[in-house]
């Protein structure tokens, strides 16, 4: 489910089913950085968005988690979502991102940190860029499920 | 008859009345025209979406069919990606199912549960479906998928509307 209150109506609803909150975490950068913290934040809109669409009823989708390049306490910050969704009763909590940054403080994250090197969506074909995130989201639908799955037993 | 018998009174009122009419019309067609446009628009509904796939193509086993088509979300037209689960019956009827599950709307896929094979299953909530699309009883979705109306034209398979199980 996405962050409309229309999705929202439908998660109050069926509260019990949807366990899991994705969370993309996207850069922002006015330096030599710039342009990649764009891809990025191309490549995980709509990766996540896809992701959404094939886990719709299970997973819901917050707004994506913007940082300078630089920031100091983004890590703190991030914790303090983490800590008011773990309060809302989810079980699961993922991050999505392409900067390699996080991948660094994963131990500290202690929650699911899934790192994906974005691709450039802009120098592809639709037909090809579209192949491409199908590709990489049922790879990454395994992790979910995986971690579904484990919980269970 | 000479034309000077119009009189004054007459000219004005054949004046008046032409020029009233003019107006009235002017004020009608467009009411009428609103009012029978729901009659004139060209129905929407029918049309097929052509797919990548041949149907000579298709086997028994449901394969994976994607076709994109424009929509219109809010303010935006994107090119929307959607995908049927497409298979022959043995008489040779095409099916076409939707993988919308209607539980709570995750995609669902086909054969991918080692511990039942041959039902689509969702890997949200573990709710399954068999080959048909019928909900299998004691998992969470409470109706069948949704079927795609098909045609076969020039050899490809094209898609139209979604309609509920049973009635496509």
């Amino acid at each position: 489910m996405k962050w409309t209150a229309k999705d929202l109506d439908m998660y109050i609803q069926s509260k019990e089913y949807v366990d899991t909150v994705l969370i993309p975490l996207v850069p922002i950068s006015f330096g030599g950085q710039m342009k990649q913290t764009g891809s990025m934040n191309e490549f995980l809109t709509i990766l996540s968005l896809e992701i959404e669409k094939q886990m719709k009823g299970r997973i819901l989708l917050m707004p994506t988690f913007h940082y300078l390049h630089d920031e100091m306490d983004k890590i703190e910050r991030l914790k303090g979502w983490a800590n008011e969704v773990k309060e809302n009763d989810f079980k699961h909590i993922f991050f999505l991102t392409s900067d390699f940054e996080w991948k660094k403080e994963e131990q500290e994250l202690e929650n699911h940190l899934v790192w994906i090197p974005a691709i450039p969506l802009d120098s592809l074909e639709n037909d090809q860029a579209r192949e491409m995130i199908n590709q990489q989201v049922l790879q990454i639908l395994d992790i979910f499920t995986y971690n579904w799955k484990n919980e269970k037993k | 008859m000479s034309k000077h018998n119009v009189s004054r009174r007459q000219f004005l009122n054949y004046t008046l009345t032409g020029v009233g009419g003019f107006m009235a019309a002017g004020m009608l067609m467009p009411m009428v025209r609103f009012a029978i446009d729901p009659v004139l628009s060209v129905d929407k509904g029918g049309d097929y979406v052509a797919t990548k796939q041949k149907v000579s193509e298709l086997t028994t086993e449901p394969t994976r069919v994607d076709f994109s088509f424009k929509q219109v979300d809010g303010w935006y037209e994107s090119e929307e990606t959607n995908t049927a689960w497409v298979y022959k019956m043995d008489d040779g009827k095409i099916i076409a199912l939707s993988p919308i599950c209607k539980h709570l709307g995750c995609t669902v896929a086909w054969n991918t549960d080692k511990s039942n094979p041959n039902q689509f299953f969702c890997p949200c909530h573990y709710g399954r479906y068999t080959k048909d699309g019928v909900n299998v009883k004691g998992t969470p979705p409470v109706s069948p998928l949704d079927v795609y109306d098909t045609k076969e034209k020039d050899g490809i398979l094209y898609l139209g509307q979604l309609k509920p199980h049973g009635e496509a």
